[in-house]
């Protein structure tokens, strides 16, 4: 009875309810529209990370890293490429020959990281086809073709058709340089990767390497974003001479931004809970002021204080998960508007959005996963928020309050 | 086999006005047998709602000891005079106070859920005790559905639901009219001889004492006469209540 009791006393005063599991609602879906603005930024981020940058693992020569020495290539590649591509979590993988050099133009050098890649594979693999946005992709039959990241090309007034000069160390540690055509322009999302990172066909590398058709990386793409571990073990138990990494481990940045967002969400609905809990305690303490005479007459009856601390519990529990689902729902159906339309921040900027590796359209993502962290944040506030005014209750003596 | 209900002995409440103390009420010696239908009468301030607090266990007189069912009601403790007043105790109060959110129906059972009582027991208790107060028909009513007759007489039937040792009753009548106070006092006496329940209500309203089997009256903390409520003892009773 004392549920019932608890749920029929919220609706006494109905205004006064309802105004406080209105702000309730509001304040729950404010974090979560938060959270799923987070939730979608960091989703496109990591995809991004592993589409375009990385892939989901990548396989290196254990000493490869330390300097991006050519000769650091990885052994016996044939069966790495066929063992890799019989594992059923793979989706696909892509082999790239890695150097870092030196870009020259008649405007200016710079240094970059220079990847050879197979053409189709990349193109399937990787969004770098998606993202060409001036110019061409290679021409199969044509050598000596690059791509370069519209930063890079702003940067030395450089467009489809100029010529460049790379020049960096061989297999042997001989410096070669070599004259490439500029093919095309990429752009993606995350600047500072663009004005590093120029492509050229994998043959037209190996040629200035030799390295024959060796090469340093095979980054992985998987079919499920949660097998990386599960690969991961599996592939640096078959291979521990290899360095096998996650992209976690490949992009830490990334995983710590990741992390952090999750860390502010949490910051968040802690703070807007905290807010609201100031309007469920001032709700309560009126409640229980307005009820001093019937709590009186309760304990006087032989109601025990336990049972008069759960009333006004469970009294606060339910007029804060009123608002619960409420503002869930709203949450809800706001986060997938936006999913399914996205929302265009290119107006604050799209530079400033590029330069920390963000799109300018983000689409909210209802964050599903955090329900639970929130529900316990909610059901936490209620608890804290009714400790005040059930005390006071509890501190209530029969004959005075009766006397009310 | 003892009848005693209630025995108090030399109880004195004393309230401190500044450095003045006030007895509200004054060695008082009380003895109530089973079945007694007693009302405590006296002037405003005379002592008659701190006397009832006492012996009710909602208050603590500052000496003397109040026992009732062999059990020494001032040595306990706030909590274990909640579970005795549960157990042992009917409360009827002034303004009805029924919970405004159960129905007439659920404030009686109130009690007796808090009591652990079994559902059989309860419903079988919760129709007995609304076919004694005539109100069966208005057994699902919320209480601001019913009048403040039909209210007091719910209160009562609350009051009687644990089936108690005794019933308190302060000012029971004073908020309703002539019928409804005639009807309660009806219903409160039938209960009386019924179940054999002892009642002590504290009263202003004379039609109340003519139905009193005994009458204490208060003055100034002290009961200053004890008796049944004879053609003499009336007269004296008035008196005192004009003075």
């Amino acid at each position: 009875m004392i549920l019932s009791m608890a749920w029929r006393n919220i609706w006494r005063n109905k205004l006064r309810s309802l105004i406080i599991i209105l702000s309730i609602s509001i304040g729950l879906f404010a974090g979560i529209a938060v959270a799923a603005l987070y939730h979608g930024m960091i989703k496109s981020r990591v995809h991004l990370v592993i589409n375009s940058e990385v892939g989901h693992i990548q396989l290196h020569d254990t000493d490869f890293k330390k300097n991006y020495e050519a000769k650091y290539i990885l052994q016996e590649h044939d069966e790495l490429v066929k063992t890799i591509s019989q594992l059923s979590q793979v989706k696909t993988m892509i082999p790239r020959s890695i150097t870092t050099g030196m870009l020259s133009s008649v405007t200016g050098s710079a240094g970059v990281q220079i990847n050879g890649i197979h053409p189709y594979l990349e193109y399937t693999g990787s969004s770098l086809s998606k993202k060409l946005v001036e110019g061409r992709l290679f021409d199969t039959i044509k050598h000596n073709e690059i791509l370069i990241g519209r930063k890079l090309a702003n940067k030395f007034k450089l467009k489809p058709g100029s010529k460049t000069v790379l020049t960096f160390t061989d297999s042997s540690g001989t410096i070669v340089s070599g004259a490439f055509r500029i093919a095309g322009i990429y752009q993606t999302e995350n600047a500072p990767m663009d004005e590093r990172n120029v492509y050229v066909p994998i043959w037209d590398l190996n040629t200035l390497l030799v390295i024959g058709n060796a090469f340093h990386e095979i980054a992985v793409i998987l079919k499920n974003d949660n097998d990386v571990e599960i690969v991961q073990k599996i592939l640096q138990k078959k291979y521990p001479q290899l360095k096998v990494e996650s992209w976690q481990e490949i992009s830490p940045e990334t995983d710590l931004m990741v992390n952090t967002v999750n860390q502010y969400t949490l910051i968040i609905m802690v703070i807007i809970m905290m807010a609201l809990s100031f309007g469920i305690i001032n709700t309560m303490l009126m409640a229980v002021l307005e009820r001093t005479r019937e709590i009186g007459m309760m304990l006087a009856l032989g109601t025990s204080r336990i049972k008069i601390f759960f009333l006004i519990l469970f009294e606060t529990i339910f007029l804060t998960l009123a608002g619960t689902p409420i503002g869930i729902l709203i949450g809800w159906l706001v986060s997938n508007y936006f999913n399914n339309h996205g929302l265009d921040f290119s107006r604050m900027g799209s530079e400033m959005m590029n330069s920390f590796g963000f799109s300018t359209m983000i689409y909210p993502e209802f964050p599903q996963d955090k329900l639970p962290m929130i529900l316990l944040i909610v059901i936490t506030t209620s608890v804290l928020s009714s400790l005040l005014p059930a005390i006071k209750a509890l501190k209530l003596q029969p004959v005075e309050a009766l006397s009310r | 086999m003892d009848n005693t209900v209630i025995d108090a002995h030399n109880i004195s409440k004393i309230y401190n006005q500044g450095t003045f103390p006030v007895y509200a009420v004054n060695n008082v010696h009380l003895h109530l047998e089973r079945g007694e239908f007693t009302a405590l009468v006296g002037p405003s301030g005379s002592g008659k709602t701190t006397l009832l607090n006492l012996i009710g266990g909602l208050d603590k007189p500052n000496q003397g000891s109040i026992i009732i069912n062999g059990q020494d009601i001032t040595k306990l403790s706030a909590n274990e005079l909640i579970d005795f007043r549960l157990h042992n105790i009917g409360f009827v109060f002034q303004s009805f106070n029924l919970v405004p959110v159960l129905t007439a129906r659920e404030n009686v059972e109130f009690i007796m859920q808090l009591q652990n009582k079994k559902k059989d027991e309860m419903q079988t208790r919760v129709m007995q005790l609304f076919k004694q107060i005539g109100l069966e028909d208005k057994m699902n009513n919320r209480p601001s559905q019913l009048s403040g007759g039909q209210q007091q007489r719910v209160a009562v039937a609350r009051a009687l639901a644990s089936k108690p040792q005794f019933v308190l009753a302060d000012e029971p009548t004073a908020n309703l009219d002539s019928l409804s106070a005639s009807n309660l006092l009806d219903i409160m006496a039938k209960l009386n001889a019924e179940e054999n329940m002892t009642f002590i209500f504290s009263t202003h309203d004379q039609r109340v004492i003519e139905r009193a089997r005994r009458v204490i009256t208060l003055v100034d903390g002290k009961i200053t006469n004890d008796s049944a409520p004879t053609k003499t003892t009336m007269e004296i009773q008035s008196a005192t209540l004009v003075k």
